[in-house]
């Protein structure tokens, strides 16, 4: 069994279909790409799996249990962790109070312990705000570290939510479009990043438009066409695809 | 709102050491209409601060005063229907409200948002209702007559509630600092950081494993224990309870006082905000024009709405003022230059 699994998936709006019947298997350690033109159902997709949708029929399972259903904090408490296709931001946090609600899954003290300012506390804090501090160096945003978040550029804001998405210890990280609006550096540097988590054992599922970004990353990739699953397999296999293309590019009308 | 906020702990400490001469104020007066105008906006305050928790958790509770009632009920039927003495009574008014406020908020704040406002709203008014109507516990409309607190022996000296108000003065800055440093340390501890992020965007924390429901019940329960405690003291104070004492416009002045005092900060806010009307209500009553007050607690509330908006209220006030006399970097601005790139 795959370590996230997806059994007959379809998520319907009133009678239209986002996700029709969709299967997918996701292994461990892999990264997967998720394409389709707009409006085919990808941001669906990662939606059911965080939770934010319940899906209509059909069940998902991670690590062999059933979590379609559950609460998204259920979810990413589990190990299921996302970002937003658009910048989402605590309103009026600067990027060290973001990132510090960002890692509150990784304290094992409670509340108790955290209100009583206990030792276990005091000494668990040190170590995650010592990881914390990493990461905010791995994502060149430590300079900005006592800045409001929402005057980052959109391309850090983006870096700001993967770094989020990342101290929640997730297992499996949904990346809805990392790279939209980013320029051609700038989505290197994430493409890299991304490739470091995934080499510490991260599986990475994204969604991405950049055939570059998609190329140099994924090792598999899902095409989706109105809700329904129409190709999956390698980049290279996939793109030369005629139902892909005809997808993307339409039918020759003759 | 703020979560970290290390540039406001200078300046609201030293407010606090600026305040800190009230705590010997009897020394010098036992005026007992200022004495009680202290206690009462004490009391006040402790409420403030329930709300303002609440509110941390993006919910807009319009009942706080129902709190206040049933903490005031419970101590009194202890008191005078059982025969109880005060202090565990007191205790148990606490405990009571909190249950309360535990049973109410699970099933409450599934909703939330607007739903909660109006449930809480009713909720005000059914707990007035049931003390009018609940004549053989309550008396119905008659109240409740209650006795001061009994009196303490501290080491040969005795501490008479019944003989002065200054007692109750000191009681009341007792329960203040415990209720506060509560509430600051939730404030600081990762509870308060959790808050924060439940308001600031509900979506995203519960993205990031944060349980919506559960933190919005705990802010909901602790303010309810807190509240019922400043209801019992409230009820003791004034030596009677009866359904008409707080009601609808005492949850409304809740809430205009934690916005007057801005809702950055949890304890600072609320004290400042509960004093500074509480003052101005008794100044105005004594004009003799009706409903005066309310009239002039909606222009206030107005006004720091337009001028200091987004939960700013009159400690932030002073944190700005601090960082002009002191010429330090507005901590909330944004440099107009971009950190170096090259």
């Amino acid at each position: 069994m795959s370590l996230l699994e997806l059994n007959n998936v379809t998520k319907e709006f009133g009678k239209l279909a986002a996700l029709e019947s969709v299967d997918i298997g996701v292994e461990e350690g892999e990264v997967l790409g998720i394409v389709g033109p707009n409006g085919s159902g990808k941001t669906t997709l990662i939606n059911v799996i965080s939770g934010y949708y319940r899906p209509t029929r059909g069940t998902i399972f991670f690590n062999g249990k059933k979590i379609s259903g559950l609460r998204p904090d259920r979810i990413a408490a589990g190990g299921i962790v996302r970002t937003f296709q658009s910048n989402v931001l605590f309103e009026g946090a600067t990027v060290l109070e973001s990132v510090m609600v960002g890692s509150y899954l990784q304290y094992k003290t409670n509340s108790w312990q955290a209100f009583f300012d206990t030792k276990a506390y005091r000494d668990e804090f040190e170590e995650v705000v010592g990881r914390l501090i990493e990461l905010l160096k791995t994502f060149e945003l430590f300079n900005d570290t006592f800045l409001p978040a929402a005057g980052l550029s959109h391309g850090y804001q983006r870096m700001l939510g993967i770094a989020m998405a990342l101290l929640a210890k997730p297992k499996v990280l949904l990346l809805d479009e990392p790279t939209t609006g980013m320029n051609h550096e700038e989505a290197m540097f994430v493409v890299e990043n991304i490739k470091k988590i995934s080499e510490q054992g991260v599986t990475v599922i994204l969604i991405e438009h950049n055939m570059k970004v998609l190329l140099d990353l994924v090792t598999r990739v899902v095409v989706l066409n109105f809700g329904n699953k129409i190709a999956e397999g390698k980049p290279e296999e996939v793109m030369n695809n005629q139902e892909v293309i005809e997808a993307y590019l339409g039918t020759e009308q003759i | 709102m703020r979560y970290i906020d290390y540039k406001t702990l200078l300046p609201r400490s030293v407010a606090g050491l600026l305040v800190a001469p009230f705590l010997i104020f009897p020394l010098f007066s036992t005026n007992l209409a200022t004495l009680s105008m202290f206690i009462l906006s004490g009391i006040w305050a402790i409420a403030v601060m329930g709300f303002t928790l609440i509110l941390r958790t993006g919910q807009f509770s319009l009942g706080q005063a129902a709190f206040m009632t049933i903490g005031g009920y419970t101590s009194a039927i202890l008191t005078v229907q059982l025969g109880w003495p005060f202090w565990p009574s007191f205790l148990l008014a606490g405990v009571v409200s909190g249950i309360i406020a535990l049973i109410i908020g699970s099933v409450v704040l599934r909703v939330g948002g607007v739903y909660f406002s109006i449930i809480t709203l009713a909720l005000g008014e059914v707990v007035r209702i049931i003390a009018m109507q609940w004549e053989p516990v309550t008396r119905g409309s008659r109240g409740l007559g209650t006795a001061p607190p009994d009196p303490i022996s501290l080491g040969g000296f005795e501490i008479n509630f019944a003989a002065s108000a200054v007692p109750y003065y000191y009681f009341m800055i007792l329960l203040v600092a415990i209720t506060g440093l509560v509430f600051w340390q939730i404030g600081r501890s990762r509870l308060g950081g959790t808050f924060f992020s439940i308001a600031a965007n509900p979506i995203l924390a519960e993205h990031q494993g944060i349980h919506l429901m559960k933190y919005r019940v705990i802010a909901f329960t602790v303010a309810g224990v807190f509240t019922g405690f400043a209801g019992s003291y409230y009820a003791h104070f004034l030596s009677t309870m009866t359904p008409y004492m707080v009601g609808l416009w005492e949850s409304i002045q809740i809430m205009i006082m934690s916005i007057v005092g801005g809702i950055s900060s949890l304890v600072g806010g609320p004290l400042a905000g509960a004093l500074v009307l509480y003052a101005l209500g008794i100044y105005l009553s004594r004009l003799p024009v009706y409903g005066i007050q309310q009239l002039l607690f909606g222009a206030v509330v107005v006004l720091v709405l337009l001028f200091l908006p987004k939960g700013t209220g009159l400690v932030d006030l002073w944190d700005k003022f601090w960082r002009k006399v002191f010429r330090e970097p507005d901590f909330y601005e944004i440099p107009s230059e971009e950190p170096s790139q090259e």
